[in-house]
C-alpha cells in the first residue's frame, strides 16, 4: 500500500525541473520605486514662465496701447494737416484763377494782342504781321452792376400848387406875412415871457423868504417879550 | 477598512455622484440661458453685444474732380464741416447755471466764419431744440481753428459733421457744362443738379467705406474687433476744355453781346482735326458757386439746347456740297437779278443790287441769297438733304450735355423745291450751335466731319451712353478737292474788297470764315419777329486749319450783321487761340479767285 505523500515530499522527490526557470518567475512584493525628484526647481521654473508671460503680456499691451494712442494721436494731426493742406490749396486756385491772373496782368499794363507774331531765332526774321498784331482790345474783366431794381426809384411825387404860387409858399403874400410872424417875431415873444415868468417867480421866492423871516423874527421876540413878562411877574410873586 | 481608506473625502461614487449633480445643475443654468440668448430676440443681444464698446464710423470718399484738357480743375471737393450747436450747452457755464452766452458766441462766428450775426444769435437763443447749424459747407481746417478759439473762450456746446464742399475755381468758367451741386443730404451725400456733375455722377461720386473698431476712453484698443471696408474715391472727369481759352472766349462774347446789346451769345472754339471742343462758352451765364444768384433760365447751356435758323453760315455748306457734286466750281459764273421770283414767294438779297455778275465765290463773299438758290438749283432730288445730314445737322452731337436740342432739317413731304430754297441759304432749318460748328469743321478738316466730344477717354452718362473722344467717328463728306475749294471761297469773305467781314481777319494769317445774319423765328406768334440771330464761323489758318470758331449772338440791338458783331469777336478769340497754341502764320499767298465776272 502506498503510504499517503505529503505534496512537500513529493516535490521533494520529483526531479527538479527548470529549477531556475521557476524561481524567477515566482512573483514577490517588491517595495515601490519612488523616485523623488527635487521638486524646488520644477516649481520655481513654472512660476517664472508663469510670471514671465504675464508680464510679458502686460508689458507688451501696455506698448500696444501706448502705440495706439500715438497712432490716434498721429491720425488726428495727419487729417489736420491734410485739411490744412486742402485750404492751402484752394487758395493756391483762386489764385490761379485766370480771372485773378488777368486782372493783375491788366493793373501792370499788359494786353492781349491781335495775333502773335514769331521771332525766328536762325536768321532773327518775325513771323507774322507786326502792324495788325499790336492792336490791342482791352478785356472787359467784369460784368456790369447788376441792374437797380425799380423798388429803389420809385415815381417822383409831382405836387401842383396854386397858379401864381410856388411850391415852397413864395408868392403868397399873406402866407408870408405869417410866415415871418411865425418866424422870428414869435420866437422872440416867446423868449421875453419866459424871461418874464422867471423873473417873476424869482421875485415871488425872495418875498416869500422875506415874509417867512419877518415872521420868524416877529415871533421870536413875541416869545422874548413873554418870558421877560413872565419873569417879572415871578419877580413880583416872589 | 473603508472608513480607514478614504478617511475624509468619502467613497468615490458618492463622490462622483455629487460632483455630477453639481455639474448637471451648472450646466443646466447655462443651457438655460442659452435658451435665453439664443431663442428668444437673439438679434438685439448681438446688437447690443456690437454696439457695447465698438464705433462705427463712415470712410468718406471723395468725389471725383472734373478737369480740363491740361487737368486744371473746373471742379474740385474740398474737406468741408458743418458747425453746428447746441443751444442748451452754450448757454450754461461750468457750473451748470443758465447765462447768456449767446451774443459773445455769435459775434466770434459771424466774424470768423461770415455767417449772419442776427441769425446765428436767434438759433442760438432756442430753447426748444438742441441741434442748430451754425455754419455750413465750412473748409475743414478753419472750422477746426474756429472751434479751438471757441474753446479757448471757454463755449461749450459745438461741434462739426462732414460736410463736403464741392468748389469751382474758375467760378463761371465753363459753368455751364460743368453744372453745380445742391446742398448735400444730411449724410453728406452730394446732390448734383445740373451739367457733368448730373450727367457724370456715377463716375465721380465714389462708395463711402466703413470702418469699425473697438473703443476704451475715445482710444482705439490695438487688439480689439477691427474691421475696415475701404471708401472707394469718385473717378475724374477729364473734359477737352482748356481753362484759360474758355475764360477768354468767354469775356469777349460777354463784351460782344453787351456792345450789341444783344439777347445772349455762344462762342465755340473746335480743334479741326480732331473734333476737341476747346471751349463752349455762353452768355449770359452764372457763377457756379453761387448758382442761385443767376436767372434759372440761365443754368444750362444754350449753345446745346437752343436751335435757331443759321442763315447765311449755312451757304458753305450749300455751296461746298455743290462743288462736291460736280455742280459748279467756284469760278461758275452767274448772273444774279435784284430779286428773285419763286412759287410761293419772291427772294430778295440783304443788300439793293441792280443785275450783277457774280462768280459762285462772289456769291458766298457777298453773301448772295439768290446767287445761292440759283446754283442750288443745280442739285437733284433730295441731294442737298442728304449732304446737309452727312453734315450732322438734324441729328444730335450727344457729347454728354445735357438737355441737347437736335435741330430740324425738314423731311419727307415738307421737303418741297421752296423749303429747298430756302434750307439752301439757310432758313426754315434749325440747328444748335455745336452741330453747326461740327459742319463748318468738316470743310476746315479737307471734307472728313469729326464728331465733335466734350470728354476726353471715355465717359458713360446717366442715361447709359457712351461719350468722349474715344468714342467719335469720322466720316467724308466733301472730297478733299471740294473742300479746299470752299475754303479758297470762304477766303474771299473776310477779303476787304471783296467780301462782308473784313475785321474777321486775324492779322498774318489766313483765315476762312462766312457771316451769318438770320431772321429769328418767334414761337409765340409762329413767324419771324423781325429781330436777328447774327454769326460768324471760321477757321484759320485756312490752308491748315487749326481751329474752327463759331461765334452767335441773338437779337442784336444795334443794327449789326454777322460781320460788324460776330467777326471781331471771332478774331479776337481766334488770334487767341493761334497764339496759346504757337500756330505760326503759314506765310502763303491768299485766295485771290475773282467774285465778279
Amino acid at each position: 500500500m502506498p503510504s499517503p505523500v505529503s505534496t512537500a515530499a513529493l516535490r521533494q522527490r520529483a526531479p527538479r525541473l527548470a529549477e531556475a526557470a521557476v524561481e524567477r518567475a515566482r512573483l514577490t512584493v517588491v517595495p515601490r520605486a519612488r523616485t523623488r525628484a527635487a521638486r524646488v526647481p520644477f516649481v520655481s521654473l513654472v512660476t517664472l514662465l508663469l510670471l514671465g508671460g504675464v508680464v510679458g503680456l502686460l508689458l507688451f499691451n501696455t506698448s500696444m496701447q501706448q502705440s495706439s494712442f500715438t497712432a490716434t494721436s498721429l491720425e488726428q494731426r495727419a487729417t489736420l494737416l491734410s485739411a490744412r493742406e486742402e485750404s492751402l490749396g484752394m487758395q493756391l486756385e483762386n489764385l490761379r484763377d485766370p480771372q485773378v491772373v488777368a486782372r493783375k496782368a491788366q493793373q501792370l499794363g499788359m494786353r492781349v494782342p491781335a495775333a502773335p507774331l514769331f521771332l525766328d531765332l536762325s536768321d532773327g526774321s518775325v513771323q507774322g504781321d507786326p502792324v495788325g498784331a499790336r492792336v490791342v482790345a482791352p478785356v472787359l474783366l467784369d460784368p456790369r452792376p447788376a441792374a437797380r431794381p425799380s423798388l429803389l426809384d420809385p415815381p417822383a411825387t409831382v405836387v401842383r400848387p396854386a397858379e401864381g404860387v410856388l411850391s415852397d409858399g413864395r408868392g403868397d403874400a399873406a402866407a408870408a406875412e405869417r410866415g415871418a410872424r411865425n418866424g422870428a417875431e414869435a420866437r422872440a415873444e416867446r423868449r421875453a415871457e419866459k424871461k418874464a415868468e422867471k423873473k417873476a417867480e424869482k421875485k415871488a421866492e425872495k418875498k416869500a423868504q422875506k415874509k417867512a423871516e419877518k415872521k420868524a423874527q416877529r415871533k421870536a421876540e413875541k416869545q422874548k417879550a413873554k418870558k421877560k413878562a413872565e419873569r417879572a411877574k415871578k419877580n413880583r410873586d416872589a | 477598512m473603508a472608513t480607514s481608506r478614504y478617511p475624509r473625502r468619502g467613497a468615490p461614487q458618492v463622490r462622483l455622484r455629487i460632483g455630477f449633480v453639481l455639474i448637471a445643475m451648472v450646466l443646466s443654468v447655462f443651457g438655460g440661458r442659452l435658451v435665453q440668448l439664443q431663442g428668444l430676440d437673439p438679434g438685439s443681444y448681438a446688437a447690443m453685444a456690437a454696439a457695447e464698446g465698438s464705433r462705427d464710423v463712415v470712410l468718406p470718399a471723395t468725389r471725383g474732380d472734373i478737369l480740363d484738357r491740361n487737368g486744371e480743375p473746373l471742379a474740385e471737393s474740398v474737406d468741408g464741416v458743418m458747425v453746428i450747436a447746441d443751444p442748451a450747452l452754450v448757454n450754461t457755464d461750468e457750473a451748470g447755471n443758465p447765462v447768456d452766452r449767446a451774443p459773445q458766441l455769435a459775434k466770434l462766428l459771424s466774424t470768423k466764419l461770415d455767417v449772419d450775426y442776427v441769425t446765428v444769435l436767434e438759433r442760438l437763443r432756442r430753447t426748444d431744440t438742441r441741434f442748430q447749424y451754425m455754419a455750413r459747407a465750412v473748409p475743414a481746417a478753419k472750422a477746426a481753428h474756429v472751434l479751438d478759439r471757441a474753446r479757448a473762450r471757454g463755449f461749450d456746446g459745438l461741434t462739426t459733421q462732414r460736410d463736403p464742399i464741392r468748389v469751382y475755381p474758375a467760378g463761371d468758367v465753363a459753368a455751364n457744362l460743368v453744372g453745380f451741386l445742391g446742398t448735400p443730404l444730411a449724410d453728406g451725400t452730394p446732390q448734383p443738379l445740373a451739367g457733368f456733375e448730373r450727367t457724370f455722377d456715377a463716375q465721380l461720386s465714389g462708395t463711402d467705406g466703413s470702418a469699425r473698431y473697438s473703443v476704451a476712453a475715445g482710444q482705439k484698443i490695438p487688439l480689439g474687433e477691427q474691421t475696415v471696408v475701404e471708401a472707394v474715391d469718385g473717378e475724374d472727369l477729364t473734359t477737352t476744355i482748356d481753362r484759360e481759352l474758355q475764360w477768354y472766349v468767354q469775356r469777349v462774347l460777354r463784351q460782344t453781346v453787351y456792345g450789341a446789346r444783344a439777347d445772349s451769345g455762344v462762342a465755340v472754339v473746335m480743334d479741326s482735326r480732331t473734333g476737341e471742343v476747346l471751349s463752349l462758352a455762353d452768355y449770359p451765364t452764372y457763377d457756379a458757386n453761387q448758382p442761385l444768384e443767376s436767372d434759372e433760365a440761365d443754368l444750362g447751356s444754350r449753345a446745346m439746347s437752343d436751335v435757331y435758323e443759321p442763315g447765311s453760315v449755312e451757304k458753305v455748306l450749300t455751296l461746298g456740297a455743290l462743288v462736291d457734286a460736280g455742280r459748279v466750281t467756284p469760278r461758275t459764273r452767274l448772273t444774279v437779278p435784284p430779286s428773285l421770283a419763286r412759287q410761293d414767294r419772291s427772294i430778295g438779297d440783304w443788300f439793293d443790287h441792280g443785275t450783277i455778275k457774280l462768280t459762285l465765290a462772289g456769291v458766298l463773299a457777298k453773301s448772295s441769297n439768290i446767287g445761292t438758290v440759283l446754283a442750288a438749283d443745280k442739285f437733284e432730288g433730295d441731294e442737298l438733304r442728304d449732304y446737309l445730314t452727312a453734315f450732322g445737322l438734324g441729328e444730335a452731337t450727344d457729347v454728354g450735355v445735357r438737355g441737347e436740342s437736335a435741330g430740324i432739317v425738314p423731311s419727307g413731304s415738307l421737303w418741297t423745291s421752296q423749303t429747298q430754297d430756302r434750307v439752301a441759304f439757310g432758313q426754315s432749318i434749325s440747328v444748335n450751335a455745336l452741330q453747326m460748328a461740327a459742319a463748318i469743321n468738316a470743310v476746315a478738316n479737307g471734307g472728313v466731319r469729326v464728331d465733335p466730344s466734350v470728354v476726353r477717354g471715355t465717359a458713360t452718362t446717366d442715361s447709359g451712353q457712351r461719350v468722349g473722344t474715344d468714342t467719335t467717328t469720322s466720316r467724308r463728306v466733301l472730297s478733299e478737292e471740294a473742300a479746299r475749294k470752299t475754303m479758297l471761297m470762304m477766303e474771299r469773305v473776310v477779303d476787304p474788297d471783296a467780301g462782308v467781314a473784313p475785321r474777321a481777319q486775324v492779322p498774318g494769317y489766313r483765315v476762312a470764315g462766312k457771316t451769318g445774319t438770320a431772321q429769328r423765328a418767334s414761337s409765340e406768334c409762329g413767324c419771324y419777329d423781325g429781330t436777328f440771330t447774327v454769326s460768324f464761323a471760321g477757321f484759320a489758318p485756312a490752308d491748315d486749319p487749326r481751329f474752327t470758331v463759331y461765334v452767335v449772338v441773338q437779337n442784336p440791338r444795334n443794327g449789326g450783321g454777322g460781320g460788324s458783331v460776330a467777326g471781331p469777336a471771332f478774331s479776337q478769340i481766334m488770334g487767341y487761340a493761334l497764339r496759346r497754341y504757337a500756330v505760326p502764320p503759314t506765310s502763303t499767298k491768299p485766295s485771290d479767285l475773282p467774285v465778279e465776272w
